[in-house]
């Protein structure tokens, strides 16, 4: 390959990062704070939380892993079924889609912007949990990892239910709903993964919320289901999966 | 090479032919015009021509590049005013100027100094701070028509710009158009508006229900039916039984009402011009104007796509 097209090629990835980082820019001063957002990224999953947790008798700061886990769930995935319905109403969508920029970058941008937000949200929990409840932290590394690609990870699922081509909000988080709140009773977060019965662990291989909530709790514990690099290969496995398959929807739904 | 080139370009939806086998060009520089009714494939001719929608069949080039294998390519160089003012409401116009130029990778001095620019041709720079949701429509068209030129394009894409506007926002539009082909930029607009597309376009192409029906300079259109002549008359008077009764005079084809006077379209002027003032002593009538009139733009579309009555700004088919 040609100096001339190495540099090309890398003029191109920046690019494209840029406008992505334009478009979750933008969605961060315009959605963020919308009611519609803030019900379903941070009102939703505390109240689930509290309806689960106030049942137990586990000090309330074992339950701090847990809470983080669906709140990254809810919050990253709150942001695009939200906003692109809305920018399909006002057309602002086909500014997007008519811009320079490849569908990946479209993709990438959209999720960023709710990874972003999750990432603050879910930054709630984590200082409650060390100042109120004095929740000890064994792995920090690891939880910063597992918080960022966990957040990733939905903020993508968001990103690719937002492609069904529907300018109804209600439309979009009805279906995500049907896949977001099974996640929750499968993945161990309230009930311990090897408690379930045989088939729900064999359905628990195949959520990614039980890897994120596996590798929060080991940074937290210090124990886990999985080694966290399975955890890591796996979500990354879904984070790809998502993108992909969130790309391949887009340009079939809105091309 | 063309600015647009477009082959056989087809899009069906469902059952439905949006567009049929469209071929055109439009040459560097040119204002180019599409007129035709609601519904007639335009707006889906643009959303192709930008990548937005596939062609179901055909091809189209923008300055040689491909519109199916290189979008990229060919959108850095076209800036797009979409029909709806699809500005984003909760941004600022500052805002919404820099995003857009962030979308178009205009890097960042250059962004700020267009911006700026534009906003002030536009008559939006003291309101550059105040969110899109404080402004008027009159406003928001103006600034949608900022942040398409915002990466300087060298072909404008204008989906019905004017439709709906303030005469303040419709005269700056057009001026700013003009400017632009003054400086070579290639305009392609899309109209349902005759005397838009008449007095702001090199070429127009009149298209009906997805298929072409001409393309010409506005004048060569009005040759091409050179036949049809009319005389325009108002009097002093006027009242319901008119239209009918002029209708009925010898020589005249069809009377229609435009405004406070009366057009009657004829082959033989002359002859019409005898037959009201006969028909205004009978009557009693004053004629405070009369004039002959060559074949209009509009009379060119209503022959060419064969819709007739008109109701308001719309036309209605046969």
């Amino acid at each position: 390959m040609s100096v001339i097209s190495q540099n090309f090629g890398i003029e191109r990835v920046l690019r494209e990062l840029s406008a992505a980082w334009a478009i979750a820019r933008k969605d961060m001063r315009t959605y963020y704070l919308k009611p519609n957002i803030i019900v379903s990224g941070i009102l939703f999953p505390l109240f689930m939380f509290l309806a689960f947790a106030i049942g137990k008798n586990a000090p309330p700061g074992t339950l701090i892993p847990g809470l983080i886990a669906i709140t990254l769930l809810f919050s990253a995935s709150s942001i695009e079924p939200v906003s692109i319905p809305i920018e399909r109403r006002v057309k602002t969508f086909d500014r997007l889609l008519s811009a320079p920029i490849s569908l990946h970058s479209l993709v990438f941008g959209e999720s960023l912007s709710g990874f972003l937000y999750s990432l603050g949200i879910a930054c709630l929990p984590l200082v409650i949990g060390v100042i109120l409840f004095s929740t000890s932290i064994v792995y920090a590394l690891t939880l910063v990892v597992a918080m960022a690609l966990t957040a990733f990870c939905f903020a993508t699922l968001g990103t690719l239910f937002a492609a069904y081509p529907t300018e109804n909000v209600g439309e979009v988080m009805s279906m995500l709903n049907t896949v977001r709140l099974p996640l929750i009773f499968i993945s161990g977060v309230f009930i311990p993964i090897s408690a379930m019965p045989q088939i729900g662990q064999e359905i628990a291989f195949f959520s990614p919320l039980t890897y994120g909530n596996d590798m929060i709790e080991y940074a937290y514990t210090g124990t886990s289901l999985f080694s966290p690099l399975l955890d890591i290969l796996a979500l990354l496995i879904f984070i790809l999966i998502f993108q992909f398959v969130a790309n391949r929807l887009y340009k079939k739904f809105n091309t | 090479m063309f600015a647009i080139e477009v082959n056989d370009l087809t899009k069906i939806f469902g059952t439905l032919v949006a567009i049929n086998k469209l071929n055109f060009s439009v040459n560097e520089g040119e204002t180019f015009g599409f007129l035709g009714p609601n519904g007639a494939g335009k707006t889906t001719t643009i959303r192709i021509l930008t990548g937005i929608t596939q062609p179901t069949s055909g091809t189209a080039k923008i300055f040689g590049y491909d519109i199916q294998n290189e979008i990229i390519s060919a959108r850095q160089s076209i800036g797009i005013v979409h029909e709806t003012s699809n500005v984003y409401d909760d941004l600022t116009a500052w805002q919404n100027m820099i995003f857009t130029a962030e979308l178009y990778h205009v890097n960042k001095a250059e962004r700020e100094k267009k911006s700026k620019e534009l906003l002030e041709i536009f008559g939006l720079f003291e309101r550059k701070d105040n969110k899109a949701h404080e402004f008027s429509k009159g406003m928001k068209r103006r600034l949608t028509l900022a942040m398409g030129l915002v990466n300087s394009p060298k072909l404008l894409f204008l989906d019905e710009p004017t439709s709906g506007l303030d005469v303040q926002s419709n005269l700056i539009i057009r001026d700013v158009v003009a400017d632009l082909t003054q400086k070579g930029v290639t305009v392609f607009l899309t109209t349902h508006n005759i005397e838009e597309a008449n007095v702001m376009c090199d070429r127009v192409a009149i298209i009906n229900k997805g298929q072409i029906a001409a393309i010409d300079a506005p004048e060569q259109l009005k040759k091409t039916i050179e036949s049809v002549q009319s005389v325009e008359v108002a009097f002093d008077k006027r009242g319901l039984e008119q239209m009918d009764e002029l209708r009925k005079l010898p020589f005249v084809n069809e009377a229609r009402k435009e405004g406070d006077k009366i057009k009657l379209y004829t082959e033989d002027p002359s002859a019409i011009i005898e037959e009201v003032m006969t028909y205004a002593k009978q009557k009693n009538l004053k004629i405070i104007s009369i004039s002959t009139l060559g074949p209009s733009l509009e009379d060119v579309f209503i022959k060419l796509t064969g819709l007739k009555a008109r109701v308001g700004a719309a036309y209605v088919s046969d």
